[in-house]
Formats: structure tokens, C-alpha cells, sequence
């Protein structure tokens, strides 16, 4: 049995060694790796992301609570790609073109990871063009655009336009989020998809593929 | 005897409105972060990058935001880059659509600190001394003069980045705390000597910001260490923390900071009343939607709204976005201008 509070405390350990044991123990049990990794990891962070969004935890909390994850899915991860044929579907993230903020990025790559998506990770200050190559390199179900600053969020308008005029074939869904960015902000330039947070962020994607 | 009082110059006007002094005619508008944008470059015939490496065209540049604007302040420095480049960080200088930024983040431990003993004279932190000195002899008996220097807890996001050294709030509490206390020697070593080179204050920014981390890491780590700067900063200092910092604001009001500019989000009239006259506010119209994509109207009304709720001086909420109209940024002079 998956004890969702147990998982939750060992994403908050210091200890990195502390949500490896434990998800070593559940396989040990014969407790299936999608089921750790729906009930309890992703479980887990869900209770972070709503005590994030409650203000009873913060930044430096989720920060952990993402490297722990990170960690426990690596125990995961190839156990899960013998079971599962392909994985939920392939997305492509990265902050756009003049910002170098990463942080929320990052955990989102992570909760998508820990999902069950294929994660292409362009990194930060990636160009249209460089957003334009991954998609037509990697075919995405989705795009996923960050931006932290007021002075590049306006840079995904360009980024979203420059897809939807240059795409040849399949148009990935475009998710977009960032300190700054607001819902109303989201719909005038075009993009599928918001997430207020990581969490919400995947929420989103699951709700926009039909998941 | 007149019907109308004399005004005070904008220098009298900005030092009563930051020290707590007498109201003039109107209320003061001020540059705490930069209010540089593309038009504003293009108007003045200085651009970025130059203007943050050339101690000339940074002084020229700054001067816009009085000469062009109607601000009551002139700040040159733009960037939130010069000490990380002092200090060893690579530094992307950007151009005219784009701010500075660090490339790389030397910092792994601290063993990796390097505060190299001639730091003053480090071209990134020179340029803005030289930019003040030629600024306080251009219009220093008019025109408020503002240093900036960014905080330890600042300088530490660029040196060790910033998802580094917020897990490491986390896993390496006492790390932090060294690190902290190195670094805030540049901040005061800065500070004084954008004073000495002819600043009537500095903008202190340090992102302990409630978007990121808990009020009580603001506390612990930081009230400390600001507490021993302030006693060593000898002029007015201004601390800058952006992002919604409601749940803190009664922390800085304690502090002996002289003022605290702060965003749109934290609404001004509860600013008012938690800080009580402590500490002098200085804020808040918003970037994003207003500044960037509202109409000179727009900011107008939320510049009234500031002065209405009791802002001490009126200011941007925070670097503004280089896409800015300039329309928009005179639009905060002119709610100004209609007085109290």
C-alpha cells in the first residue's frame, strides 16, 4: 500500500536517500511502478503544489521536493518504459528568446517527466527559430513557453504566430506560463493553454491531449 | 503675499518625500530601477549596451528620465549586472531590446568567492561611479542624483543562480548565511562610494521577494545582515524587493530602511496603512498591463489612485519593460502634476 503522507515527507527530506529507500521498499512489495508513480509520487507533489498555492510552502520547498521526485522517477523510469509501449506524448519546453529565468521551467519539466511525457528541454533564451527547429525535429504534442520578465513575455506572441503561419503538418498544442503571464494575456496571443503554476501547467496539458 | 507657494526644486521634492519631510505643491516622481526604453534610447541618441559599459553616454542616458520624462530623480545604473561582472560572472551585455545578463554562475562553494581587493575600480562598478560624478555636476543642484547597488541576496542569485542558491536555503542553511555576509561587503563598499561620487541615496534591491521564498527567510537570513548595512551605509537607502510582498511589508516598516519600493500587487492603500509612516513608500504603477500595455489614461488613473491612497512618491513598479511608450511614463508626471 502507497502512503501518500510517507511520500510527501520523503520529497521534504534533505535526504535524497529517503525517497530512494522508500520507492525501493514499494518495489520491493510488488507494488507496480505506475502505481508508485501516480499514487505516490505525483500524489505526493500535488500536496506540495496545493500547499505552494496556499502559501505554507515556498520556492526553496518545491525545489526540493522536485530534485527528491527527480530522483525517485529515476528509480522508475526503466522499469516503466518495459511495461509501457510509448509514453503519453512528447513535449517541447524552453524560455523564450531575452530571458534566462529557469525556475519555473524546470519544475515543470519535472512534474511532466514525472507524468509520463517525453520531455525535450530547450533550456533558456531559446529564438523562434530555435523553438520553429525542435518542432519540426521532435513533432511535440505540445509546446510549452516560459518567460518570467514583463520586458520578453511579448516575445511568445511572436514565438506562437511564427508557429502557426509556419507550420507545415501537425501544430503542437502551445501552452504558455510565467510570473507575469495572465490568463487574458494567454488568450490574446493565441496560445491553447495556461497554467498559472507547474502543477495547474499540467493539469492543462493532460486536459488539452485529452488524458 | 502669492497666491501659490513656490515649488520645490526636484531634488527638495524627492528628499522630502523619501525622509518624511514637507509636502511641496505636488508629490514626487521617481526612477528607483530603470524606466530606459527603446523610445527613450532612440530620443536621447544612446543605446544599450553602451550605456552600461560608457560612463558618458550612461550619465546621458539617465539624464533622459529628467530631461525627457519630467522625473524628479536620474539613475544610471540600468543593469542588475555590474557587480556579478566585478565579481567574476560572464555577463551578456544585451543591446537595446534586451537587459544584461549573466551567463555564468562561478560560484559552487565557498571556496569559489573571489571579492578581488580593488573592486572599486572593476570597469563594470567604475563606469556607474563616474556616471554619478558626471551627473552630480551636471544637475546635482536641481535634479535628485540615485546610486542603486544590488544586496547580497541578489548578488548571490547570480553568483551561485538563482535555483541553486534557493535549494540551498533549503539543504545549506549555514552556506547561505557565509555567503551572505562575504558579499554584503561589496553591497556597503558600493553604496559608499556611489555616496561619496555624489548619489543623495541608493536603491538597495535584494529579491527576498514573497514570490519566492517565506517571510521567515526574509527574517532569518536577511534582517541580520541588512540591520549591519544600514548602520554602515552613511546616506538614505531605498530597499527594493519586487513581486507581491504584503505578508513581509510590516517586517520592512520595523527595518530602518528609509524607504521601500514596491509592486502593483501589493495594493497601496493596505501599504499605507501597515507601514504607518515608518518607512516612506515609493511605487507602484504597473508594469505589465499598464506601463506596457495600457494607455497614457490608464496609468494616469492608477497614479492617481497612488497619490489618492497615500504614496509618499510615485514610481514604476519596477524596471520597466524596454517596449515602454514613452506617453505612458510622462502620464505619471502628469497625474503628478495635478497635485495632492
Amino acid at each position: 500500500m502507497i502512503d501518500v503522507n510517507a511520500v510527501h515527507k520523503a520529497l521534504q527530506d534533505l535526504d535524497i536517500a529517503v525517497i530512494d529507500t522508500l520507492v525501493n521498499d514499494y518495489l520491493a512489495q510488488g507494488i507496480p511502478a505506475e502505481t508508485i508513480l501516480n499514487e505516490g509520487l505525483i500524489g505526493a507533489m500535488s500536496i506540495t503544489g496545493r500547499q505552494f498555492k496556499a502559501k505554507e510552502v515556498w520556492v526553496p520547498d518545491v525545489l526540493l521536493a522536485a530534485r527528491n521526485m527527480h530522483s525517485g522517477v529515476a528509480i522508475l523510469k526503466p522499469i516503466l518504459l518495459e511495461v509501457q509501449s510509448s509514453s503519453r506524448g512528447v513535449i517541447v519546453i524552453g524560455t523564450v528568446q531575452g530571458d534566462i529565468h529557469d525556475i519555473g521551467k524546470n519544475i515543470v519539466a519535472v512534474l511532466m517527466e514525472g507524468s509520463g511525457f517525453e520531455v525535450i528541454d530547450l533550456g533558456v533564451n531559446v529564438s523562434t527559430d530555435g523553438f520553429l527547429e525542435a518542432i519540426e525535429k521532435h513533432q511535440p504534442d505540445v509546446l510549452g513557453l516560459s518567460a518570467l520578465l514583463t520586458t520578453t513575455m511579448l516575445e511568445m506572441k511572436d514565438v506562437i504566430a511564427s508557429i502557426r503561419s509556419n507550420s507545415r503538418d501537425k501544430v503542437p498544442k502551445l501552452i504558455v506560463g510565467g510570473a507575469p503571464v495572465t490568463r487574458e494575456f494567454a488568450d490574446e496571443i493565441g496560445a491553447d493553454g495556461y497554467g498559472e503554476d507547474a502543477i495547474a501547467g499540467v493539469e492543462v496539458t493532460l486536459q488539452l491531449l485529452g488524458k | 503675499m502669492s497666491e501659490t507657494k513656490a515649488d520645490l526644486s526636484p531634488r527638495r521634492r524627492f528628499l522630502a518625500g523619501l525622509l518624511g519631510g514637507r509636502k511641496g505643491r505636488r508629490i514626487s516622481v521617481a526612477s528607483p530601477t530603470s524606466i530606459i526604453s527603446i523610445e527613450l534610447m532612440d530620443k536621447v541618441g544612446v543605446h544599450f549596451p553602451e550605456a552600461h559599459l560608457d560612463a558618458r553616454q550612461m550619465a546621458e542616458l539617465a539624464a533622459g528620465g529628467y530631461e525627457v520624462l519630467g522625473f524628479d530623480t536620474i539613475m544610471p545604473q540600468f543593469s542588475v549586472q555590474q557587480e556579478a561582472a566585478a565579481l567574476g560572472c560572464e555577463v551578456d551585455w544585451g543591446n537595446p531590446r534586451m537587459m544584461p545578463d549573466a551567463k555564468t554562475h562561478p560560484v559552487k562553494s565557498i571556496s569559489d568567492v573571489v571579492i578581488p581587493e580593488n573592486i572599486l575600480e572593476k570597469p563594470s562598478l567604475k563606469v556607474v561611479l563616474e556616471a554619478i560624478s558626471i551627473l552630480r555636476r551636471e544637475y546635482g543642484h536641481r535634479v535628485a542624483i540615485l546610486g542603486k547597488v544590488m544586496g547580497p541576496w541578489t548578488i548571490c542569485y547570480h553568483m551561485v543562480g538563482v535555483q541553486n542558491f534557493l535549494l540551498m536555503t533549503s539543504t545549506e542553511p549555514e552556506t547561505v548565511k557565509r555567503l551572505l555576509d562575504m558579499y554584503k561587503e561589496v553591497t556597503v563598499a558600493f553604496a559608499n562610494a556611489q555616496l561619496q561620487a555624489g548619489a543623495d541615496a541608493v536603491v538597495l534591491p535584494d529579491h527576498a521577494t514573497g514570490d519566492l521564498v517565506s517571510p521567515q527567510a526574509y527574517q532569518d537570513f536577511l534582517v541580520p545582515v541588512h540591520r549591519e548595512m544600514l548602520g554602515r551605509i552613511g546616506g538614505p537607502t531605498i530597499l527594493h524587493i519586487c513581486g507581491n510582498c504584503a505578508d513581509r511589508l510590516h517586517i520592512f516598516a520595523e527595518e530602518a530602511y528609509d524607504g521601500y519600493h514596491f509592486e502593483w500587487s501589493v495594493d497601496t492603500r493596505e501599504a499605507v496603512k501597515v507601514v504607518n509612516g515608518r518607512i516612506s513608500l515609493v511605487g507602484n504603477i504597473n508594469n505589465a498591463q499598464c506601463l506596457l500595455r495600457g494607455t497614457p489614461e490608464d496609468v494616469y488613473q492608477q497614479a492617481r489612485y497612488a497619490i489618492e491612497a497615500g504614496v509618499d512618491i510615485l514610481a514604476p513598479e519596477c524596471a520597466v519593460p524596454l517596449q515602454t511608450p514613452i506617453d505612458n511614463l510622462k502620464a505619471i508626471v502628469t497625474a503628478a502634476e495635478d497635485g495632492y
